[in-house]
């Protein structure tokens, strides 16, 4: 095909969405887009995280190491995050991750004075920015307890005394996991299931409730009154191809057909918290776009023309 | 609560308060089932302490001495002996954490008192110090001992402490169970190296191992000679003597030729020739002949002529006895050294003629040799035995050295008066009691056996192993390991290693290691007990109401006593009855099998005069099997397991009965699956299993679904349970191990066997619940790799640490107790940038010692020592190529400041080369941590695995169990529920009757009905392209271990450095920064690529490259030498120095320096031409050209 376009316009549509969680199809484009999507998502969106701790006084029972490795893990709110800068290219403080343009100051000071044990949480950290301050789900799980704490991260007794400085900078999933905002991204194909009804008529209930009953996630039903079998489901169907085995094993190979849509997904995202599940998708497309950029503005990309011909000039957006 | 006043060792960091309300543990788990695993050690030192000990003074025999001038006799002997608990200079309570912390040992204050008799006049008794004697943990003179788990927490303990080993120097050791043959039983043996005792010797013997009741062993062996006669030996001093038969039974009792003959013949009787059960043959009587006529030659006719005879001989072997008759000192011998056991001379008697008759029974093969390698034959030495008859031995030794010294002096009659208490007992402090003290603790503290007579033991050395606590279930298998005996380890033949059936119950099929000691250490089975002096409500036994009761009992069942001598018969038609090892009469055939019921059931009823764990073995009359007879016994340290008794367990509701491995033999014990085995109704069975499980050891408990696993990689689990990093201590900060290994975040297993529960095994868990996905990936699993996720990794998984303790000790440094106060810890003012990187006063206080959670970098000070002799400052650099944290100090008390005992953390996370495994035996290597986004992802779920293993894992290794595993972990977690995997569990008889469905079948539905494949399976997602993976793939989450071996303690570089002093090779060695062997076959490999110019590389140019001036005249290398000119003489110094002249190389041999060549060649070669040199052979080299060539 000389000179065609191999350009498409897929299209977006959300199902579903809450602060950490949002489910969307994704149309007219292929599995390389949707994968690159899930993993920009998962690893390339930057968020802020406890990078640097300075322990000043430890005397719980968990060593040093283990304390900073856990304050790491705990999300932080990251609206910010896009807009601050790494501190590696950060030119107002060399890079040691001191100043207010890529980092964010903590500090934590709890001591345990009375006989009851005295739970260090996510909530004893005091954040120098209000923007960058540890999520909180306590509203979001809706658990009524009468004091919801946070992510605990120390426990301690009388006597033990926690005290530290800490320091978050921005960072992506792919050196670390603490800096991914996704729980899970994934995707699946939209099936498209075909039944045989002349086939299906013929069987008894018997055999089609045998057969329903066959799929390990509810995609099919049978109506009570007309005794037909129904597609309910489509999407919880996994690809396992267990009700064409099932088919095939009653002698009835072609009862049905499933076929996966090569160019529509369905995405799932579950975010940490750290940003809203929303904004991740649009963070992570901002940031595929600057990837692709950065692959069209590079010297190597000109040069390359001539082996590329074509192709390259479809990269720079010809 | 008892107060700790007065802490030896204070921890630098700020204390911890305890206060009582914090120390409640919400769970006061029943740790009943983990402190039956550590009993055998705990009762054999309780008895030891509270009894053992003073039986074994009272056992000593005294020494005489003897002044000649005076005619006055000095009798000296042991009296009372008195073991105090550890303790700070005989004051305060001194407590295993603090001798863990100030490596030193827990022991406490032996005092003996030593009595002394004047002729025959009052004993004055003193008392001696005889030294510290260690003291067991949780033994009955332990503080710990009865402490609740608060109370241990109080006393920085684990709240789970169980004791069963001693601490020395601060280490924790532990005194190895071996296998002894089983006491006061004749067995009879077959070996070729009998013949080589001396001429006309058979390979036929009876042997019985007799103890006393203070423990010590003599064991005696019948020998058959082909004349037809038998010799008896024994050990007397490390030397075997040997006595014709006939002048030991005619020196025991008073007796005729005649009643000899009857008495040897009774168990031939015509009549039953060739009947089932019959031992004797005609041939008894012509031995019986032989044997008198022996002692008819040897002209002994009476009993005091056979006891002269025998004293005659003996008395220069047998000491203290110089003085006495020779009929005394024949009496003496027989009491010492023949069938110890036994005090009768007729019980002696009786039990030698029934061995003789079981040695022409096995000659004339009317039974069978008993194998001594089936633990039907065995017994088990516990550590309080061991201590006892070593102790023993040492206050033995130092009665007799002390007559010596005595003697010695009234020899040399220097103003020594033997009538002098006082003299006496200082001449006696030469020869210190307190070294007593010292062996002992020399024994635990090496393991090696420092002994004159051998104790009539098999070994000198590995009596105790050090107790790691790698992991808990590395600990508490030292508890349960029952060895075989070095002796055995360095035998060529297999057939001590080999899994005998008698041993099933007791010993575990499963539980030993493969490679050198496979077979010869085992491990006991999780309910297998080992006999002991305390009876079940804990008080020491009296064995002699027991015996006695038994006794009573017997004669009630019909038993005909040995003593009066009523009857003279043998199998068939009357079987003996052994009691420990006496002959208690004899019980006709019919009437044995109702006796041996009625024992059982006393046994099970657990009435005092009976107790529960009495072993009786009756060997049933057979045609030609083992030599038939009812043995009893009721000794210690016999291993024994419960079975249900079938008989009385539906009247008495658990009728448990504990039985041991000599009665299990002849025994129908039926599995509890319902079945009966495939038992005739002749023989039906009489006992039944408890739970299938009980076979296995703890450790063998803990592998899930065992029974769905190739046997050998159950083993294999076992060995990597054991090496695994897991949660090693709670009481983690009070420790001061050399090397300890922990992981950060381990977890619960979600399948489980019931054995997790009953043992606790979740107070030290050992693994991760890892979402494992089984797949061809990449490439990177291939050969047992495995991929882990980077994310979860990074998000804690299998993190852990290493704890290293360093012990600086001034006073050991110094060498010289006098010097001590010369060393301090300080730091030096002066030398503070002495040291590359940072300064020395960022890394080390003011007090010479490091700040707590300062991290070190390799070869950065992390200690100062001033020298006051020298006036220097010395510094100690942390070793090894990783930095570590230093986690706590702990000084000691004292002032000034002499011991510290630093620990350093270092960090262990997983990288690529660091070993795992699941709980299936299924070992593999890390090999990358591959990103996150770039693994497979379930479409469904989202989830990515957290490992990849390799499909080619399974099919040959046959672990179905670690796919059950996965399946049941799946449906687990998705129910949020355990489950329970114990194997077998379908075998067992369910109480309700109802029928079981399949395991898969159980599993899948759980699946299913989660929306879930039913065989396990999901469809992934190529996590780089997107796109489906042509096949489902098996995921789910598996209980994973990480190992102890890491590639930051193993991987070896070197591009230069050290080289060896000769041949100026590089040196091995991974400690010193030397390399690895390129080997022949690794040369044969690079020639077989083509690849030599590398070859040159490794082998030369990389390690011996040298160049030689040859003299080409004489073809000699050695003889080649630098010219030495001389030096110029500086004139002036404002004038330049004349050039250099240029090297010149001259041939001593050849005095010109002509045809000097330069040729490149390895070091070792010119050496190899040295080492001929000096051989006188001279090496000629030939050059040439390599184009003239």
């Amino acid at each position: 095909m000389e000179g065609a376009s191999y350009q498409r316009f897929p299209t977006v549509k959300i199902r579903e969405m809450k602060d950490d969680y949002c489910k969307f199809e994704l149309r007219d484009t292929d599995a390389s887009m949707a994968n690159a999507l899930r993993r920009v998502m998962i690893a390339e969106v930057p968020t802020i995280a406890i990078d640097l701790v300075e322990i000043e006084t430890n005397s719980s029972v968990l060593n040093d190491e283990f304390i900073a490795h856990r304050l790491g893990l705990i999300p932080l709110k990251s609206e910010r995050a896009m807009s601050m800068r790494f501190s590696r290219d950060c030119d107002a403080c060399d890079g040691d991750g001191q100043c207010e343009f890529c980092s964010v100051e903590f500090h934590l000071r709890a001591r345990c004075i009375d006989e009851q044990t005295l739970e260090v949480t996510s909530k004893d950290l005091y954040s120098s920015d209000h923007t960058v301050v540890p999520v909180d789900f306590s509203q979001a799980s809706g658990v009524e307890s009468n004091e919801q704490r946070g992510i605990i991260i120390v426990k301690l007794r009388k006597g033990q005394e926690l005290r530290l400085r800490a320091i978050a900078r921005k960072g992506i999933g792919k050196d670390h996991a603490k800096w991914s905002p996704a729980a899970t991204v994934t995707f699946m194909y939209e099936p498209e299931i075909h039944i045989n009804e002349e086939m299906m008529d013929k069987l008894s209930l018997e055999e089609k409730k045998s057969w329903v009953a066959s799929s390990p996630s509810k995609v099919f039903d049978i109506n009570p009154d007309t005794q037909q079998v129904l597609i309910v489901d489509p999407e919880a169907y996994a690809y396992d191809e267990e009700v064409i085995k099932k088919a095939e094993a009653m002698g009835k190979p072609g009862l049905v057909e499933i076929y996966a849509k090569e160019d529509s997904f369905i995405f799932t995202v579950e975010s940490t918290g750290a940003i809203k599940a929303s904004q991740l998708l649009l963070n992570a497309i901002e940031i595929l776009k600057q990837k692709l950029d950065a692959v069209r503005l590079s010297e190597d990309t000109v040069e390359a023309d001539d082996q590329f011909g074509e192709l390259g000039v479809h990269m720079r957006g010809g | 609560m008892i107060e700790v006043k007065e802490e030896m060792v204070e921890v630098k960091e700020e204390p911890v308060h305890y206060s009582p309300q914090e120390l409640q543990r919400p769970d006061s788990r029943d740790l009943q089932a983990l402190r039956e695993l550590f009993k055998p050690h705990i009762e054999s030192f309780d008895y030891f302490i509270e009894k053992g000990l003073q039986i074994m003074l009272d056992n000593i025999d005294p020494v005489v001495v003897d002044d000649p001038s005076t005619g006055q006799k000095l009798r000296i002997s042991f009296g009372r002996g008195d073991l105090e608990d550890p303790r700070k200079d005989r004051r305060q309570p001194l407590y295993p954490y603090e001798c863990r912390q100030a490596k030193i040992s827990y022991s406490g204050q032996f005092m003996v008192e030593v009595s002394f008799q004047y002729n025959n006049g009052p004993a004055i008794r003193e008392k001696f110090k005889a030294g510290q004697l260690p003291i067991m943990l949780m033994s009955k003179l332990c503080h710990l001992r009865n402490a609740d788990p608060q109370t241990l927490i109080h006393y920085k303990e684990e709240a789970s402490e169980m004791g069963g080993y001693f601490i020395l120097n601060g280490y924790e050791r532990v005194v190895r169970l071996l296998i002894l043959p089983k006491r006061n039983y004749p067995t009879s043996s077959m070996r070729n190296s009998f013949r080589e005792r001396s001429e006309g010797y058979s390979d036929t013997a009876v042997v019985i191992r007799c103890v006393r009741e203070d423990q010590s062993a003599v064991t005696v062996k019948l020998y058959y000679l082909r004349s037809g006669t038998a010799r008896i030996g024994f050990w007397i001093g490390g030397r075997e003597y040997l006595l014709p038969v006939g002048v030991v039974l005619k020196a025991l009792i008073d007796t005729t030729d005649h009643e000899i003959y009857s008495c040897l013949t009774c168990c031939y009787d015509e009549k039953y020739e060739g009947a089932k059960g019959a031992v004797g043959t005609q041939l008894l009587g012509e031995r019986a002949k032989i044997i008198l006529d022996e002692v008819q030659y040897l002209g002994l006719l009476t009993r005091a002529q056979c006891l002269e005879h025998i004293g005659e001989h003996f008395k220069p072997v047998m000491p203290g006895m110089e003085s006495e008759g020779n009929l005394a000192a024949g009496e003496a011998m027989l009491k010492k050294y023949i069938f110890v056991h036994l005090n009768h001379t007729h019980d002696k008697f009786n039990l030698l003629i029934f061995m003789l008759q079981k040695l022409f029974s096995l000659v004339d093969q009317t039974s069978l040799p008993d194998n001594t390698d089936s633990l039907q034959n065995q017994e088990v030495l516990v550590p309080g035995h061991l201590i006892t008859i070593f102790l023993k031995e040492k206050l033995q030794e130092w009665l007799s050295k002390a007559k010596g010294v005595l003697q010695e002096e009234l020899i040399k009659k220097n103003n020594f008066n033997l009538g002098s208490l006082g003299d006496v007992k200082k001449i006696m402090e030469r020869n210190p009691l307190s070294n007593v003290g010292s062996a002992i603790e020399t024994l635990l503290k090496t393991g090696n056996l420092a002994t004159q007579s051998g104790l009539d033991l098999q070994q000198r050395a590995g009596f105790t192993v050090q107790a790691e606590r790698l992991n808990y279930l590395r600990f508490l298998s030292h508890f349960r390991a029952v060895h075989r005996g070095a002796a055995f380890a360095g035998l060529r033949t297999t057939s001590v290693r080999k899994l005998l059936p008698e041993s099933w119950g007791f010993l575990c099929p499963v539980h030993t290691p493969d490679g050198s000691p496979c077979g010869l250490l085992n491990h006991m089975a999780c309910t297998c007990r080992i006999t002991s002096f305390f009876d079940a409500k804990g008080h020491v036994r009296n064995f002699l109401s027991v015996q006695r009761s038994l006794i009573n009992l017997l004669i009630g069942g019909g038993m005909i006593p040995s003593s009066p001598e009523l009857v003279r018969a043998g199998p068939p038609q009357v079987v003996s009855v052994l009691l420990d090892g006496c002959i208690v009469g004899s019980l006709p055939a019919e009437k044995v099998a109702k006796v041996v019921a009625k024992l059982r059931e006393l046994k099970v009823a657990n009435k005092p005069t009976i107790p529960y764990d009495l072993e009786v073995g009756y060997v049933p009359l057979t045609l030609g099997g083992t030599y038939p007879g009812l043995y009893l016994f009721t000794s210690p340290s016999r291993f024994v397991r419960p079975v249900k008794n079938l008989a009385l367990s539906s009247e008495n509701g658990h009728g448990v009965e504990f039985i041991g491995p000599f009665e299990q033999a002849h025994m129908e014990i039926r599995c509890p699956d319902g079945g009966d085995g495939g038992r005739t109704t002749t023989a039906p069975a009489t006992h039944e299993e408890i739970h299938p499980t009980w076979i296995l050891s703890v450790v063998a408990n803990l592998t899930p679904w065992s029974d769905h696993n190739q046997s050998p990689r159950n083993m294999y689990q076992c060995q990597m349970g054991k090496q695994t990093m897991g949660f090693s201590s709670q009481a983690l900060r009070f420790r001061a191990d050399q090397k300890l290994y922990h992981l950060q975040t381990p977890q619960s297993p979600i399948i489980r066997t019931s054995a997790y529960e009953k043992y606790g095994i979740d107070e030290y868990p050992l693994g991760t619940n890892a979402i494992v996905a089984v797949l061809s990936y990449t490439g990177y699993d291939m050969e047992d790799a495995m991929i882990l996720n980077k994310s979860a990794v990074d998000r804690g998984m299998f993190h852990g640490q290493i704890y290293q303790t360093e012990t600086i000790d001034l006073t050991e440094q110094s060498g010289n107790r006098r010097e001590q106060s010369k060393k301090i810890f300080r730091r030096s003012k002066l030398d503070n940038h002495k040291y590359t990187g940072r300064p020395v006063d960022s890394l080390i206080d003011t007090d010479g010692l490091p700040y707590v959670g300062q991290t070190i970098n390799p070869d950065e000070p992390y200690c100062s020592i001033y020298d006051a002799v020298t006036n220097s400052t010395k510094v100690l650099k942390l070793k090894g190529s990783e930095p570590a944290f230093v986690d706590y100090v702990a000084v000691d008390g004292k002032k000034p400041l002499q011991k510290v005992n630093i620990r350093f953390r270092k960090t262990r996370n997983p990288i690529i080369g660091d070993k795992f495994s699941s709980r299936h035996g299924q070992k593999g290597v890390c090999s990358q941590l591959w990103p996150d986004v770039d693994m497979p992802f379930s479409g469904v779920t989202g989830m990515r695995p957290d490992l990849i293993i390799n499909p080619h894992a399974f099919p040959s290794r046959m672990t179905i169990g670690m796919l059950l595993e996965s399946v049941a972990a799946k449906g687990g977690s998705l129910e949020g529920k355990f489950k329970d995997a114990t194997p077998f569990a379908d075998l067992v008889k369910k109480a309700d009757g109802s029928d079981k469905k399949s395991l898969v079948d159980d599993l899948g539905s759980v699946l299913l009905s989660k929306g879930f494949n039913y065989h396990g399976l999901e469809v992934l997602y190529s996590g780089v392209y997107g796109t489906e993976l042509t096949c489902e793939i098996f995921i789910g989450p598996v209980y994973y271990q990480r190992l102890r071996h890491m590639v930051s303690d193993k991987f070896q570089v070197r591009s230069t450095g050290i080289v060896d002093q000769v041949t100026r090779q590089p040196i091995k060695g991974r400690k010193h920064g030397g390399g690895i062997r390129f080997g022949e076959m690794e040369r044969d490999a690079m020639l077989a690529h083509g690849a030599s110019y590398l070859l040159h590389d490794r082998l030369h140019t990389c390690s011996d490259y040298h160049i030689a001036d040859v003299c080409s005249e004489c073809g000699s290398i050695l003889t080649t030498t630098f010219v030495q000119h001389p030096r110029p003489q500086v004139h002036d110094n404002r004038e330049l120095p004349p050039a250099k002249p240029p090297k010149k190389v001259t041939c001593h041999a050849c005095k010109n320096s002509k045809g000097m060549e330069t040729v490149a060649m390895p070091y070792v070669f010119r050496y190899l031409a040295a080492e001929l040199a000096s051989m006188n052979i001279k090496m000629k080299l030939q050059l040439s050209n390599g184009a003239e060539a």
